[in-house]
């Protein structure tokens, strides 16, 4: 994709000199985006047992969509859950939080952006963020329980006889939402159980809408209590992989009483994204410092093997520079 | 719970000595070989003064429970109780309780929460106990007349079970020993104040261990010596990110947030505001006229618990340590169930936020299972104050620029 088409024909000034990598290795499922001065690629693939394996399939796929080698890579920032399992000896690597890259992410798209509501497969967040700088000046993260996560629904869809996809529209059917108060996934799932138990409608469309309702207000209720702190000062994003929800959406919207900037792309990949637009800054502080890895790769064609060591030596050094610029 | 190892990799080697005296002291409490009497205590409001006085080996008893601990304690208890005070019920189990608990011969409670009241109350059945009052009024003359008689009935408990009197004079000498004994740690901690910090936040609460473990003729000697080797150590130049812990209490073994923060992310905790750091200590007693009435004051005088009131006691002490000590964030963490700092947590967040002090929030207890999702979080408010770094550094209205190739 183009990023002109995206955000428009003005100049971008997240746009690398040469092409980075972000992935955002979460909990269930694991995002790449690759960037180009005028390109965008993104993927999608679950999240495996090995996460290392995982980033090399997301890689993978990137170079294939791009039609770029592994080495034409300038600089790969990692987040997510499964940041820290990730190592490359050829590639200049580091690694930020997805708070600091969610925020990155909806910032390089809409620099209106001052909330973000982030809710992933086992945590959810909200994030304020400094519009001039992207920033983060405030975050507040779920407690550590599934409530008020992908997870949660995920488990609400199982018990529906829904795929993932389907609970959100199902929802939006609902004509008398449910109330299910549990804030408790495992209580939740009870409740839904008896709901689905009181015999009569057991058949009925409704019903169970009514019950996907329920699962999603109680859910944004738990989301909701997270911007007490934060506030909801527009424009308000909604990131993460639940933002591909319309059940949630609505629910969200609903109970915040505000409405969601449109986001051009699918937000699942802001924290892979904002992972990118990260790698794009690293790559600009090693070119300022002489030590981006394009010049150390033509130092390297032009030179026989016993430099290859010192450009080894150069990788090192790129890496201690760029943890601390 | 097993002894922690002799290589404490996580401490700075200076430390090493006090570590050893004080699983040396915890192995002498057990076996008891002199026959002294063993007393024991959970909070900091009990005046240890009064103990040492009478010729007791006596021990705060603060640890974090392994989950076997806690799940026992939690026999007693409902879900809704802390896991601290779970750790106590479960430490004095007959059944698979920890020996250093088990060897205590006689329990004093200056009781703060009324969680810890409970858990008292189901530890009678397994230990002799004294249950004592804390009044929660502190300004107040009358709790403080008050606080000077119950400290006298204490110490007639106490002498009773040391088998001695416990003479006035006694009483004020160990008020004077403690003094020095505080007003050491006061000046250990002072050192944190340097950009580049000789000790680590983990190195204090190993001191502050040691205060709750070892009798103060001990502690003047190792702290002495450690004061002067660590005030030698010359300033390298690195800054790392200054962060203060606030809320409740950090019990002895529940190091891995300080761990993380410290070792893994590379920040350091230079003061804390709970009452297993820096806070007990803020305060000197008096060391002239009715020693009763001076460990009331002294001890109602000491940076107060949330527990307390007014509540902003608490809060303006909290800001004033924030600020002497030049914190660029407050990580406030408290025990999930705790009625004092779980509750008076946005009271405590606002305070600082208005005083510029950024505050991550963080609900606690003594699994192991959530390293991650602490990491992410610890993570993300260190890059938030290294930001805040960057920008202070930069000239007002000017922000950072990407450098485009």
């Amino acid at each position: 994709m183009k990023i002109s088409d995206i955000v428009g024909s003005g100049p971008w000034p997240y746009a690398p000199a040469d092409p980075v990598v972000g992935f955002d290795i979460g909990s269930r499922g694991s995002k790449g985006v690759l960037l180009t001065q005028d390109s965008i690629y993104t993927t999608f693939i679950p999240t495996g047992l090995y996460m290392q394996e995982t980033a090399d399939e997301l890689l993978t796929r990137l170079l294939r969509d791009s039609g770029l080698k592994r080495r034409d890579i300038a600089f790969v920032v990692g987040t997510g859950y499964g940041r820290i399992s990730l190592a490359y000896t050829d590639l200049p690597y580091q690694v930020v939080t997805e708070i600091t890259c969610h925020a990155m992410g909806a910032h390089s798209l809409n620099p209106r952006t001052r909330t973000i509501i982030d809710i992933g497969g086992q945590d959810s967040k909200a994030i304020k963020i400094d519009p001039a700088t992207g920033k983060v000046v405030e975050f507040v993260m779920n407690d550590k329980c599934a409530a008020g996560t992908g997870r949660f629904l995920e488990k609400a869809a199982v018990l529906l006889g829904l795929d993932l996809h389907e609970l959100g529209p199902v929802a939006l059917e609902a004509n008398d939402p449910a109330m299910i108060s549990s804030q408790c996934v495992v209580f939740a799932e009870s409740e839904m159980i008896s709901l689905r138990a009181r015999g009569e409608r057991h058949k009925d469309g409704a019903a169970r809408a009514n019950i996907a309702a329920g699962i999603h207000f109680a859910t944004a209720r738990r989301v909701k209590s997270l911007l007490g702190r934060i506030g909801t000062e527009p424009d308000l994003v909604f990131t993460g992989g639940v933002a591909n929800n319309p059940g949630m959406w609505h629910a969200l919207e609903t109970l915040i009483g505000a409405k969601f900037a449109r986001s051009p792309i699918d937000m699942i990949y802001a924290g892979a994204l904002g992972a990118a637009v990260h790698a794009a800054r690293h790559h600009a502080a090693a070119l300022a410092a002489g030590t981006a890895r394009r010049a150390a790769r033509a130092q390297a064609r032009t030179t026989a093997s016993p430099a290859r060591k010192a450009a080894a030596r150069a990788t090192a050094g790129r890496k201690t520079a760029a943890a601390h610029s | 719970m097993a002894p922690q190892p002799t290589t404490d990799q996580s401490l700075s080697p200076a430390l090493l000595p006090i570590q050893a005296l004080i699983e040396a002291e915890q192995q002498d409490f057990i076996d008891g070989a002199d026959g002294r009497k063993r007393a024991g205590y959970f909070c900091a409001y009990t005046p240890p003064e009064v103990l040492n006085a009478a010729g007791l080996r006596h021990a705060r008893l603060f640890k974090a429970g392994s989950p076997e601990i806690v799940s026992q304690g939690e026999r007693y208890t409902q879900s809704v109780f802390c896991d601290f005070s779970k750790s106590c019920i479960g430490g004095f189990d007959p059944q698979g309780g920890d020996p250093f608990y088990r060897s205590v011969d006689k329990l004093y409670t200056f009781h703060t929460c009324a969680s810890m009241k409970r858990a008292t109350e189901v530890i009678e059945r397994f230990v002799p106990t004294k249950l004592l009052n804390l009044p929660r009024l502190r300004n107040e003359p009358a709790s403080r007349a008050f606080f000077r008689d119950e400290i006298a009935h204490y110490r007639d408990d106490v002498a009773e079970l040391a088998g001695r009197p416990v003479t006035d004079d006694q009483v004020t000498a160990q008020i004077v020993l403690y003094n020095k004994v505080r007003g050491l740690i006061r000046q250990l901690s002072e050192l944190r104040k340097r950009p580049n910090p000789p000790l680590t936040g983990r190195d204090v609460l190993e001191l502050v261990r040691g205060f709750y473990y070892l009798p103060p003729e001990k502690l003047l000697d190792v702290y002495g010596k450690l004061y002067r080797k660590l005030s030698r150590v010359r300033d390298n130049g690195k800054r790392p990110v200054r962060l203060m812990i606030s809320g409740s209490i950090m019990a002895d073994g529940d190091r891995r947030l300080v761990e993380l923060i410290e070792q893994e992310i590379g920040a350091r905790v230079v003061v804390e505001d709970h009452c297993t750091g820096l806070k007990p200590f803020a305060h000197t007693l008096p060391e002239e006229g009715d020693p009763f009435q001076a460990l009331a004051d002294g001890y109602l005088d000491q940076a107060p618990c949330a527990r307390m009131k007014p509540l902003d006691d608490s809060l303006d002490f909290s800001s004033r340590l924030a600020e002497e000590y030049a914190v660029e964030g407050v990580v406030y963490v408290y025990l999930k169930f705790c009625a004092c700092y779980g509750v008076s947590k946005l009271e405590f967040i606002e305070r600082l936020q208005s005083r510029g002090v950024p505050v991550l929030e963080i609900s606690s207890d003594y699994s192991q299972s959530d390293h991650g999702q602490l990491k992410t979080r610890v993570e993300a408010f260190i890059e938030v104050l290294q930001d805040r770094r960057t920008d202070l550094a930069l000239p007002s209205g000017q922000t950072e620029e990407f450098v485009h190739g």
